[in-house]
């Protein structure tokens, strides 16, 4: 529309202002979500003295939608404007919509602002950004009080010491405010602000940590719970930054508030230090006594009677037990993750699953053998399946402390348990492990129980499952080779069409079959290939569906590509059955059929 | 378009002008762009609507094409206004030739409501396996309720025109204009393309969706259930069924009844179809030579369930229906010797939603 140079010069503005005042909402958000579009039409100057005056009005007038959407634009705004020296023009429309009661909408323009300030000079941000910042954080209503706690972040380490500890000064008023919601957002902003000066050692002061230290003083004894469990993320910063400077000074006054915390009466405090426990002890590291001071609180969060709790701290056994001694893990951990295994919550044992494996490589082999190789075959044959499936797809940590042999010889009972399993997605989860059994075991393992299993998986009425199963079966004939595909697979199967099994006489059987001999071709000695696989989807190629006969006709593409170096052979035995493929009556059949005539001639060249 | 008649009509041609206006029900090949072209449409023209002597076969362009929105939509990615356009196009020139009841043959596998739970379409995918490999006949009831009916829809039609021969999809009293505004298809068409185009493309489409199915001469498919106007499936062919679902009548009927303990035909709660019982469903049957009515339209907690002795099943295939009422979803699987099995499962698992309660809330019950 601009490179038209309509007569009408305003025209942007003024369509962008038309559909502002549409009726319906959709189409103001779609109209404030090309605000770009009609900045570039105005160009910068423009932009400056007319769209960004007039969206100050609109900021103050519409719905919350409208308002997103604007401050989330604004955020771009930079380089239309001019660049970074016009910057400070946009910020008075996002002040206002960091005071709106949305959250969403504040959210946006904090993160517009903060966007902003990455592109501001040092002298912008001291004439223009900290003043934005004081004033939101002393206004009288609560929402730009909220906003502005989030802001400090994008300057605090850009400012003279002087300013910093000024607006550290009105950040510590903000942890103070009346408002729950504004104490809220100053604590969890805090974190973020103490990692910057952990990052950036030069940029703070011993005046600057007499507020920090005071903040956080004051978010721990904060009465309201859902204030002083965030201010768990503020000790882990503090620690980390004392550890960054080596500086163990303060650890004992530390651990001491960290104590308190994890035995919080309010369970959504213990919740959190439960959640941050491996964070909290890795700060503490450096002295085994403070370690060992973290021992006791650690069971007594494995046993609070909050199951939530419970679920959090069984995340962190691998993290925590890492730094304790194989004594103390075995002594005291130990008997408390056996009573977990059986805990009355099913989200408590499934978190324990997830990570109950990553003990192994913490304990010597006969003690994993002892002590956990019975919780894990308790948790396999848990009720609730997520708690198996967890157990299942971490074996493989088990498998590299105790061996296979071992592993196997407790699992076969449970695989051939879990393999007959309703849930489906169980019968899955062992089937895909199978592979992993079979590389490591070796044959003499599958002679016996497991062949019979993975060849029934073939016939489980669930899709998902016959598919793991030919994936399987794949896999098994490239590990155990070709002979053993021709007699524990190839004519074992062969056997059901025979007349002694109906199981053939189920379409979906005979296309599970003929799936796993497509997939056995490439596999297993041409010889087989002839000699079995062949007559077997010569067979098919005449069956009375047609989703065999195009799945049929498929197939033969696969045993073109296997057999190309003998023409004979596929002159002879292949391409007559595609050719009468692709005269059948189905157009299903023949769509397959030409693709793979096509693509045989083509690799015949 | 509403159309009170309670008798059917005589012939599809005479509705013609009335769906004029809109773009979709034109006849086949007049005005279409080259590249979404059948190839051989010209000889379904010269037989205007009457029964073709074979399907209209696609070009191979239109095969990749289909192929590709396919894979699209597959990650629950809608089309576009544009591709919506002529899929809605193609799907047209193969709809219109099936039949009021359309012949089905085993082996194939028999499905109830979706309602746009796309994810729960998958899982019924990998439960019963892919189409085309997999025979389908779905019930009805692709819109409404869920979050993803454009998707669900988008992919079933899809599926419908590239293999046309491999999957049946039948009407539900969901696929309708009035319907479709109040539960949410509407709503979620405008919200993913700014526009209503995209539902009154689906919804002109609908009206060419076959409304039962006969497998193999013997299972009578249809969504609701049976109309105390129509005693034989012949009277079923003679309908004429191109047209908004009426709000009574025979063809309101079979999209909307319920079998129901009481014998006899009874009020429906409703308010519209009827309830029947087992007098009637035998009596159909018998007259019909069938062995077995299967249809859809209610929430069942097993995902299936029969009535009237087994000579009716109804089959329901969105589990957890709404995202709350905690009900497994089934299947039926029919294969070339008649013998049925029932595939039941729970919704899909997806990684970082929200687990709900699978539990029945008891203000439910």
């Amino acid at each position: 529309m601009a490179q038209e140079n309509t007569p009408e010069d305003l025209y942007p503005l003024a369509l962008l202002m038309d559909e502002l005042k549409h009726d319906d909402i959709a189409n103001r958000v779609n109209a404030m979500q090309k605000l770009d579009t009609i900045s570039l039409a105005l160009g910068p100057e423009r932009t400056r003295e007319e769209l960004i005056p007039f969206l100050q009005d609109v900021a103050q007038d519409d719905e919350d939608e409208v308002f997103a959407a604007l401050a989330e634009q604004l955020g771009h705004f930079v380089p239309l404007i001019g660049g970074a020296e016009f910057a400070d023009i946009l910020i008075p429309v996002l002040q206002v919509l960091a005071g709106t009661e949305e959250p969403i909408v504040r959210d946006k323009a904090v993160e517009s602002l903060n966007l902003i300030a990455g592109e501001l000079s040092a002298e912008q941000i001291k004439t223009k950004f900290a003043p934005l910042v004081e004033e939101l954080a002393n206004a009288e209503w609560f929402s730009s009080r909220v906003s502005s706690a989030g802001l400090f972040q994008s300057i605090i380490v850009k400012v003279d010491d002087e300013l910093r500890n000024v607006l550290l000064s009105i950040y510590a008023k903000l942890v103070k405010d009346e408002g729950p919601m504004v104490k809220r957002a100053a604590a969890a902003h805090l974190p973020k602000i103490i990692d910057l000066l952990t990052a950036n050692p030069d940029k703070s002061n011993a005046a600057d940590w007499d507020y920090i230290s005071a903040m956080f003083g004051i978010l721990t004894s904060d009465k309201q719970d859902s204030v002083k469990l965030l201010s768990v993320d503020v000790l882990i910063s503090i620690l980390k930054f004392f550890n960054s400077k080596n500086d163990t000074s303060h650890h004992k006054d530390l651990l001491e508030t960290s104590l308190k915390l994890i035995g919080d009466e309010s369970w959504r405090v213990r919740y959190m230090a439960a959640d941050r426990f491996e964070a909290i002890g890795l700060n503490f590291a450096e002295n085994p006594d403070f370690i060992s001071e973290l021992i006791e609180p650690f069971i007594s969060l494995l046993k609070d009677n909050e199951g939530e709790v419970r679920k959090a701290v069984a995340k962190q056994l691998p993290g925590f037990g890492k730094l304790i001694s194989k004594d103390t893990l075995l002594d005291k951990i130990l008997p408390e993750v056996e009573a977990l295994s059986t805990d009355q919550s099913e989200f408590v044992r499934s978190s324990l699953a997830s990570e109950i494996t990553g003990l192994t490589p913490l304990l010597p082999k006969d003690i994993v053998i002892k002590n956990l190789l019975p919780i894990f075959l308790t948790m396999l044959k848990d009720e609730f399946p997520e708690v198996k499936l967890n157990i299942i797809s971490k074996l493989k940590i088990v498998n590299d402390v105790i061996g296979i042999d071992l592993l196997a010889d407790s699992l076969l009972p449970a695989i051939s348990e879990l393999a007959k399993d309703k849930q489906w997605r169980v019968r899955l989860a062992i089937i895909e492990y199978i592979p992993l059994l079979a590389e490591q075991l070796g044959i003499r393992f599958f002679d016996e129980e497991l062949s019979d299993l993975v060849l029934s998986w073939l016939w489980d009425n669930v899709y998902s499952i016959r598919e793991a199963a030919v994936n399987n079966l794949e896999k098994l004939a490239i590990i155990f080779g070709s002979d053993w595909a021709d007699k524990e697979i190839i004519t074992r199967v062969l056997k059901y069409g025979d007349g002694t099994s109906d199981i053939l006489n189920n379409f979906v059987y005979r296309l599970t079959s003929l799936f796993t001999f497509t997939r056995l071709v490439p596999v297993v000695s041409k010889e087989i290939a002839i000699t079995k696989i062949l007559p077997f989807l010569e067979s098919l190629s005449t069956d009375q569906v047609p989703n065999i006969r195009f799945n049929v006709a498929k197939s033969y593409l696969v045993v073109a590509e296997t057999l190309r170096d003998d023409p004979q052979l596929i002159n002879e035995r292949v391409i007559p059955v595609v050719e009468s493929l692709k005269q059948d009556q189905d157009v299903d059949v023949k769509y397959f059929a030409n693709q793979t005539f096509e693509k045989i001639v083509e690799l015949m060249n | 378009m509403e159309l009170d008649q309670d008798v059917p009509m005589e012939d599809a041609v005479e509705l013609e002008p009335t769906l004029d206006e809109d773009p979709l029900s034109t006849t086949p090949s007049a005005d279409y762009d080259s590249d979404v072209i059948f190839m051989n449409n010209d000889s379904a023209n010269q037989q205007g609507m009457a029964k073709p002597t074979s399907l209209p076969q696609l070009s191979g362009s239109n095969i990749s094409q289909l192929d590709q929105w396919i894979e699209h939509l597959s990650k629950c990615q809608p089309l576009s206004e544009e591709s919506v356009k002529s899929l809605c196009k193609m799907a047209v020139d193969v709809l219109q030739f099936e039949e009021n009841v359309q012949p089905v043959n085993v082996p194939v596998t028999i499905c109830g409501d979706v309602h746009g739970q796309f994810h729960d379409l998958m899982e019924l995918f990998k439960i019963g396996g892919p189409c085309p490999d997999t025979n389908y006949l779905f019930m009805g009831d692709y819109v409404d309720r869920g979050y993803y009916s454009v998707e669900t829809v988008s992919y079933l039609v899809c599926m419908k025109v590239r293999y046309p021969n491999r999957i049946t999809i039948l009407r539900g009293n969901h696929e309708s204009r009035q319907i479709t505004q109040v539960y949410g298809f509407y709503d979620e068409c405008l919200r993913k393309y700014g526009t209503s185009n995209v539902w009154k493309m689906f919804t002109d489409l609908f009206d060419y969706f076959p409304i039962t199915a006969l497998v193999d001469n013997k299972i009578f498919c249809l969504h609701g259930g049976l109309s105390p106007m129509i005693e034989t499936i012949d009277q079923v062919r003679e309908l004429n069924r191109i047209q908004e679902v009426p709000h009574e009548g025979p063809m309101c009927d079979l999209l909307w009844s319920d079998p129901d303990d009481r014998g006899g035909w009874g009020i429906s709660p409703r308010g519209a179809g009827f309830t029947f019982g087992q007098d009637i469903s035998e009596q159909f049957n018998h007259t019909n030579g069938l062995s077995l009515i299967a249809r859809a339209h209610q929430l069942v907690m097993e995902g299936y369930s029969w009535s009237h002795q087994e000579s009716v099943v109804t089959i329901f295939s969105a589990p957890n229906y709404c995202y709350r009422c905690g009900n497994q979803a089934a299947i039926m699987e029919v294969d070339e010797e008649h013998n049925r099995q029932f595939l039941q499962y729970d919704p899909s698992v997806r990684p970082g939603e929200p687990t709900v309660t699978r539990k029945t809330p008891d203000y439910f019950l």
